[in-house]
């Protein structure tokens, strides 16, 4: 039996789910009156700070993918189409894509990706296995599209990328080192110290080594610039080689055990060619199974569309 | 907007190594520095009262600029400086240090340019493109034309 408030909760998403949410004002209403009534009956009421979420998906920052697909009401059954757009380990959606303001985002931390069975063709879901959260269902126009987005949604989160990046962090030293090795002078790690221009110098810290990556942390732009520096090992400084900065993104240190298995779906997996393993089969499972499937329904097979090499 | 805010509190409850008590003043006229539980998760800086599990509030990490204020404080500023400042106190001018490397370094945005960066430099001395053994290095979120800049010298010419 549902407690009142629970009921009022249910009978307004039903209401704002048939808005077309184009008046600004309305939208504002919506949030506020979702964060009384959502929060008092369900004990959360975390804010974010929505002018910057929003400024994230309308400014220039790379956009990984964008493009119409169904999307599968929280209360309605019904899949509506939406505009979306993908950036890094956010997925933004809106009615059209010439709207300025999304109607909402999805933080992709945390969940898996797969088929699922549905009435819809080229379905797919957004799944977090915790008990109490919710799995997104959408539906793709057709084949290709949904495996694009599969792809994309696989490899979107953070952890990935910071796994990636370790790894072209250690394939560059080994370049290096390599590239050193050629040379008649003793290697000395290039100096990217304070004193280019755009640093604050406030950044560094005082004890230890300066960041590999040439960051200016103080801007006038939109953001942390990368400053490519000249790199030419005859004008490098004396600094030894020895003096790697420890990591270069939030993940787990390679010699450090494994986190305590608990609430996370995540990855504990610390080479990236691994994950990238992982995700191959993931993608190739993913395929097969939809094949077989359509095998049954007398669609023609078509070719492995992403070839992982 | 809309945001799965579960999903969102399940993520702050995930492993960080960047996790402590500081001092915490909202970026509107009249907040004061009130004591918070700081967390970084991923690309998201959330925060909690003090003893709390639920957090009360999530900050993207996303096109900000991250500054030291004084020897133990540091702030968060994100679109215009007036609009949206967060200010940050520490304990020490060693753990404010070690704040603003982190959060700069959890940027979804930081770690693409990295990934940009190596890529370019391990082609440039090897001559190989090092993400083609993953048969990932015709997406387009690597590729240096992607609306980055890599050699800004003056920010101010963007």
């Amino acid at each position: 039996m549902l407690s009142t408030r629970a009921r009022l909760i249910f009978t307004y998403q039903e209401v704002i789910g048939t808005q077309t949410h184009t008046h600004r004002g309305n939208r504002r209403a919506e949030t506020h009156f979702r964060k009384v009534l959502f929060g008092a009956a369900c004990d959360v009421e975390m804010k974010i700070d929505e002018k910057v979420v929003a400024f994230f998906e309308s400014c220039n920052s790379p956009v990984d993918k964008e493009g119409y697909l169904y999307k599968k009401g929280e209360i309605k059954t019904s899949y509506q189409k939406r505009w979306f757009v993908l950036k890094g380990n956010l997925l933004f959606y809106k009615d059209r894509q010439a709207d300025r303001d999304p109607l909402g985002v999805i933080v992709l931390e945390g969940c898996t990706v797969q088929l699922c069975e549905s009435e819809e063709q080229f379905a797919f879901s957004l799944v977090w296995s915790e008990p109490g959260l919710r799995t997104y269902k959408f539906a793709a126009e057709d084949q290709a599209c949904q495996e694009s987005w599969i792809k994309a949604l696989l490899s979107a989160n953070h952890n990935y990328l910071a796994l990636l990046v370790m790894d072209m962090e250690k394939k560059y030293k080994e370049a290096l080192a390599a590239f050193s090795a050629d040379q008649t002078n003793p290697f000395n790690m290039p100096n990217f110290n304070t004193t280019e221009p755009g640093y604050s110098a406030a950044y560094y810290r005082q004890t230890s080594t300066p960041s590999l990556f040439p960051v200016s942390a103080v801007g006038a732009g939109p953001g942390p610039m990368l400053q490519t520096p000249a790199i030419s090992p005859k004008t490098a400084s004396k600094r030894s080689p020895k003096l790697w900065p420890k990591r270069s993104a939030n993940v787990m240190p390679v010699n450090t055990p494994a986190p305590p298995v608990g609430e996370w779906a995540g990855i504990c997996i610390e080479e990236f060619s691994k994950l990238h393993e992982d995700f191959g089969k993931e993608v190739k499972e993913l395929i097969s199974n939809w094949s077989k499937r359509k095998r049954a329904g007398e669609i023609v097979q078509q070719e492995n569309l992403i070839d992982f090499g | 907007m809309r945001f799965n805010e579960k999903e969102l509190v399940f993520l702050s409850r995930q492993p960080s190594e960047m996790a402590a008590e500081l001092g915490m003043r909202g970026p509107k006229k009249g907040d004061v520095v009130k004591k918070r539980l700081v967390k970084l998760v991923v690309n998201f800086l959330f925060y909690f009262r003090t003893d709390e599990e639920e957090p009360i509030g999530a900050l993207l990490l996303e096109q900000c600029r991250v500054e030291r204020e004084d020897s133990q404080s540091f702030s968060v500023a994100f679109l215009d400086e007036a609009e949206r400042k967060y200010l940050f106190e520490c304990d020490s001018e060693e753990q404010c240090g070690e704040w603003i490397d982190s959060i700069i370094k959890a940027s979804y945005e930081f770690m693409r340019k990295n990934l940009i960066f190596y890529r370019t430099e391990i082609h440039r001395l090897t001559g190989k493109d090092p993400l083609e053994q993953y048969g990932i290095s015709d997406e387009t979120r690597f590729q240096v034309s992607n609306g980055l800049q890599l050699t800004p010298r003056d920010a101010a010419s963007l």
